[in-house]
Order: C-alpha cells, then sequence, then structure tokens
C-alpha cells in the first residue's frame, strides 16, 4: 500500500516568491503534527495535498494518486479548514448529510453517517438546531464532524484549535485525539501551538521558510536533558553551598536549583546536599526538551 | 411475570463500508441542495415564503387566462401560448434576481466552498451544478404556467379533442420556447452573483440591468407618438414619425433585455408578436436575435465558469 501522503522534491513557487523548495517526506498511519511559524508553507503544502493548486515542480500524491490532477482521490480525504465554513441557516444533520452525499455517499447512508458522526462529536442533542445559534466550540465540532462524515483514511486540520477558550480547546484536543486513536483515522494536524502539536501527535515535520527542517517522532523532541532542577522552598544559599563542596556546580534560578550532571553517580552527592543544607525540597526534576527548543536553536545548527 | 429487560451497548466508531459512488453522486448533490437552496425546502418559513410567493405570481396569469377562457367559452380573444413568456417576462426577471444569488453567494461568504472544493468535485462541476439546479427551477416554473394554460384551452374548447388535434404543436413549441427563456433567465443572474458575497447587490444589479434596458431601447428605436399631430395648413399629412436613430432603430431595440429570448419565441411560435420592440427586430434578419441571444448567453456562462475556474479558497 503507497504511503497516505507523499511529498517528492515538491516545490511551489508564486512568481519569485517560494513557498516550498524540494520538500520530501511520507506520511503514514497515526497523528502527524505539521509545524511552522506563519509563511512557513503549512498551508501551501496542505494546499498541494488537496489539489486545490498544483506544484511548480514536484510531486504530492495521496495513496499513490495526485489529487490535483484527479479530483476522485480527494474521496478518503477530510480537511477542516482553519477559516468560517459553516452556513448559518441549516441544521446540523442537514448540513452534514449533505456533505456526505457530495463526498459520494448515497442519500440513505448518508443521512445514518451524518447521525452518527455527530453523535461521536458530541452533538447528538442539538443536531436538528440551525448552525447559526451554535457557540464557536460547537461549530469546530461540527467542522471537524463534516471532515469525518464520509470516514475518509486521512484526515488534515488546519488549526483545529483556533478560536476556541482553554475548555473547548481541551476538548477539541480530546476529540483529535479520539479520531486518531479509536476511530483508527490517520490525522495531519498543522497548527502553530506547540503545546497541541506535543500533547497528542505521534510525529512532527517541521516546516520553515519552505523547508523541511526537522522530522521524526514527538518523543525525539522531548527526550529528558542533563539539566536537574531542584526546587526547594528555602536555604537555597546553603544548598548551593553543599553542592559545591561536593565539586557540582550549581546555578539558582527562582526557586529553583539548577545542575548540570554529568552521570548517574551525582545524584547520591546531590541527596546528601540536600539533607545537610537542610532544605524542604518540594521536586527534583530533569528537565525536558520542548518542540519550542527547535525554534530557539539557531538556523545553522 | 419477568419485566422486559433492556440495555444500551456503544458501539464505538464503526467505519463505512457501503457504497461510495465518487464524483457522480457529487454532482448530482450540488444539484439537489441547489433546488432545495433555491425553493427554501429545508430551511425556516422565511426562506419558502419569497419563492412561494413569486412561484405563485407567475402561475397567476395562466390561471387568470384560463379561468376567463373557460368563463367566456370563446379562446379566440385571449393571450396564446406564443404570449404567455412576454406576459410574464417581468416577473421572471425579478424571480431570478433574487433567487439565483441564493444558490451562489452565501457559498462564498460563508466559506462553504472551500468544503465543495476539496471533494471529489471540480469548480467546473460545482458552477455546473448550480447552473442546472437553477435552470430546473425555472423551467419547472415556466412550463407549469403554460401547461395550465394548454390544460386551461382544452377544457374551455368546446371540442377539448378537436381542440387537441389542431393545437397538440403548441406543446413543442412552448417547451422549446421555455427552454430558451429559462436559460436566459438563469444564466445572467448566476453570472452577476459570482462576482459578490452579496445576495441584495445581486439583486439589485440585475433587476436594474434589465429595468434600465428598456427605457434605454425605447429611446434609441421608437418614435414618439404623433396623436394630436394635425394637418399642415395646406391639408397635407404630418411627416411619418422616424425613430431618433432612423434605419438603425431595428438594430437598437435588441438593447430591451427582457425581449431577447422574446425575439427568438417569436421564431418559433408561428403568431405575429405586434409589439413595437419585436415588430422592429423582425425587420432583422432571424439569424441576428438568435445570434444575439446565443451571445448573451455564452458570454456569461464563459464568464461564469471561468470566476469559478479561478477561485482561490
Amino acid at each position: 500500500m503507497p504511503p497516505l501522503l507523499e511529498a517528492r522534491e515538491l516545490t511551489k513557487r508564486y512568481g519569485a516568491t517560494i513557498a516550498l523548495e524540494s520538500v520530501d517526506f511520507q506520511i503514514n498511519e497515526g497523528i502527524t503534527g505539521l509545524l511552522g511559524p506563519n509563511g512557513a508553507g503549512k498551508s501551501t503544502t496542505i494546499k498541494l495535498f488537496l489539489g486545490l493548486i498544483g506544484p511548480t515542480s514536484g510531486s504530492a500524491e495521496v495513496l499513490g494518486e495526485r489529487p490535483y490532477e484527479s479530483v476522485e482521490s480527494r474521496t478518503r480525504l477530510g480537511y477542516m479548514p482553519e477559516h468560517d465554513c459553516l452556513p448559518a441557516s441549516v441544521t446540523a444533520a442537514e448540513f452534514l448529510t449533505h456533505m456526505a452525499q457530495v463526498s459520494g455517499i448515497p442519500p440513505a447512508h448518508a443521512r445514518t453517517r451524518a447521525a452518527d458522526i455527530l453523535r461521536h462529536v458530541g452533538l447528538d442533542e442539538e443536531r436538528y438546531r440551525s448552525i447559526g445559534e451554535y457557540s464557536t466550540g460547537m461549530k469546530q465540532r461540527v467542522k471537524l464532524a463534516q471532515a469525518l462524515v464520509h470516514d475518509p483514511l486521512l484526515v488534515l486540520l488546519d488549526e483545529p484549535t483556533a478560536g476556541l477558550d482553554p475548555g473547548g480547546r481541551e476538548e477539541m484536543l480530546a476529540l483529535v485525539r479520539r479520531t486518531g486513536r479509536e476511530f483508527g483515522i490517520s490525522i495531519l494536524l498543522s497548527s502553530h501551538l506547540m503545546g497541541d502539536v506535543e500533547s497528542i501527535c505521534d510525529r512532527i515535520i517541521v516546516l520553515e521558510g519552505g523547508r523541511v527542517t526537522e522530522e521524526g517522532d514527538v518523543s525525539l523532541f522531548t527526550q529528558e536533558t542533563q539539566t536537574l532542577y531542584i526546587d526547594v522552598d528555602d536555604h537555597l544559599e546553603e544548598l548551593v553551598a553543599a553542592l559545591s563542596k561536593r565539586s557540582i556546580a550549581a546555578t539558582v534560578d527562582g526557586l529553583s536549583v539548577v545542575v548540570e550532571t554529568e552521570n548517574d553517580e551525582q545524584y547520591d552527592a546531590i541527596r546528601d546536599a540536600i539533607v545537610e543544607s537542610d532544605a524542604r525540597l518540594r521536586r527534583l526534576a530533569p528537565r525536558r526538551h520542548g518542540l519550542t527548543d527547535i525554534f530557539r536553536r539557531a538556523p545553522n545548527e | 411475570m419477568s419485566e422486559a429487560q433492556g440495555e444500551v451497548f456503544d458501539l464505538g466508531y464503526r467505519h463505512y463500508e457501503g457504497p461510495r459512488e465518487g464524483r457522480m453522486r457529487a454532482r448530482k448533490a450540488i444539484w439537489i441542495n441547489g433546488v432545495r437552496t433555491a425553493l427554501g425546502i429545508g430551511r425556516g418559513w422565511s426562506s419558502k415564503a419569497l419563492p412561494i410567493l413569486l412561484f405563485i405570481a407567475v402561475i397567476t396569469p395562466a390561471v387568470v387566462i384560463s379561468i376567463a377562457a373557460a368563463t367566456a367559452g370563446d379562446l379566440v380573444d385571449f393571450p396564446r401560448h406564443d404570449a404567455y413568456y412576454q406576459i410574464i417576462s417581468t416577473l421572471l426577471v425579478i424571480f431570478s434576481a433574487i433567487i439565483a444569488p441564493e444558490l451562489l453567494c452565501p457559498d462564498r461568504r460563508d466559506g462553504v466552498i472551500s468544503l465543495y472544493l476539496v471533494r471529489p468535485l471540480s469548480p467546473t462541476d460545482y458552477v455546473i451544478g448550480r447552473w442546472l439546479a437553477f435552470l430546473s427551477v425555472t423551467l419547472a416554473l415556466v412550463y407549469l404556467g403554460q401547461v395550465v394554460l394548454f390544460t386551461g384551452f382544452v377544457l374551455a374548447a368546446e371540442e377539448p379533442v378537436n381542440y387537441l388535434r389542431d393545437n397538440w404543436l403548441d406543446v413543442p413549441r412552448f417547451l422549446l420556447a421555455g427552454l430558451v427563456v429559462a436559460i436566459f433567465t438563469t444564466t445572467i443572474p448566476l453570472t452577476v452573483s459570482a462576482f459578490t458575497t452579496r445576495r441584495a447587490y445581486a439583486a439589485a444589479f440585475v433587476i436594474g440591468l434589465f429595468i434600465i434596458s428598456i427605457p434605454v431601447a425605447g429611446i434609441l428605436s421608437i418614435c414618439e407618438e404623433d396623436h394630436g399631430r394635425q394637418r399642415n395648413e395646406f391639408g397635407q399629412e404630418p411627416e411619418p414619425c422616424r425613430p431618433p436613430t432612423g434605419e438603425s432603430a431595428k438594430w437598437f431595440a435588441l438593447i430591451n433585455l427582457s425581449d431577447v429570448p422574446i425575439h427568438v419565441n417569436d421564431l418559433i411560435f408561428p403568431e405575429e408578436n405586434t409589439s413595437e420592440f419585436a415588430q422592429l427586430v423582425a425587420e432583422l434578419p432571424s439569424i441576428v436575435p438568435v445570434a444575439w441571444y446565443l451571445l448573451l448567453t455564452i458570454g456569461p456562462g464563459f464568464v461564469l465558469w471561468w470566476r469559478y475556474r479561478r477561485i482561490s479558497i
């Protein structure tokens, strides 16, 4: 079976502006995050895979087919745009039934699919209300539902938490996670929010300036570092002195003492230093890399 | 006696394993949705009220003529199938101008178009689906009136069978003429609607365009009435009335947009159209009104297609 999505030497230029340059990657099952700052080429990548624009050179393939040349290849793709895309005057049930039919599902099956998917996104009770009466969070659910109503193999989500309050954001992320894990639908999630990507994605592809700069499993980018944070309630200076006596260099960062560990044996010495300083320990943990670190690095690093 | 027991199971997400009909189903869905949108089906009463009122207004002349013919028992003096489209042309323009934008403007304003075009549907499929949807509604409208009229005439005739035998050719004629009218009143309003997201702007522009074309054509092609002009002091007849554009008047008569399909219909029906514009256009070779009609239909149709080919989402 070919990869769900595959970019090969994919290049897109708008006049003199290069949106994507010779990009190569594959997307298979699971939840993949497409990360990058504004203007990195995320939207262009999505449009190329949806067949809305054609590449300048190279290819963007969906299940081995080129969507720009064959609209039929979009039958197993779903898309949730960032911007508003819902009619106000129709009910969610009517709208989803129609969108299922536009995806090629016959009317009788379309009605059943619409009801099923609205139940899965938590809008079972509200499905006969006009969409115009919905809250922002409910509208986001309808947007996700229309992307799933024809049971795609892969769904492309463009900033699915945009405009949501913290509670709504958590609910939407949980729904996206369920879609990927329980429904078994693969996801390409485009976002500039590291937290969203970090919390639900298995893999990430990082775009900057139209090029892929990083690619791999999320765990690779969130590994533990050698930096140890010791959070104490008091006796900070005594702790630093006790560490120094044991030839361990330490710095103070707020209420934390920060130590660059060199080997595991140092942990015994650190424990002894805490006991000696009589400091009340609140937390002792290694710092983890975050996805934000990717964008903090120097461009040529 | 044991009580009936029930248990609810959450079956979880189930993948769809039914038929997938691809692009043909998508095209059909756009067409059916367009028809439903035009008629306000599946929407609130406010969306239904206007199409219903306009439908009634367009059908009313046929009903009135049929009843009057049945009452009088003499069909000679009543407007017939050839005149019906001219009678309803203004109403038809208003209907098209108000309803056609419903099929295109909200999809672009609300962003729904971006969901259509990521499905197995090209921009051409979409715009043809919408065009066919509105053509279907307009055809239903114009044919319904003619069917009412024909039925009324058959029932009003002294010998209905003889009437049918003598006038059956009216049916293919009004079917063809109705198609000519419907294609025209579908294409121009939809093309205008492709350039704005505001339905009211599109409706106002179309109505304005058709209304303005009538006096402009009139001023340029029809001479003023010569009522009250007297013989001169030598008892000679006054100069015959001449339109301001002289011999070219018959060309300027084509400017009246609502009559453009009527001039083609005048070639379909054997009866003579006695309106002033029709009389002027009748002086032109038959190919001229047909070519003018095709230009004003194919031209906007091409612009509509081109506009959606270039749409970016």
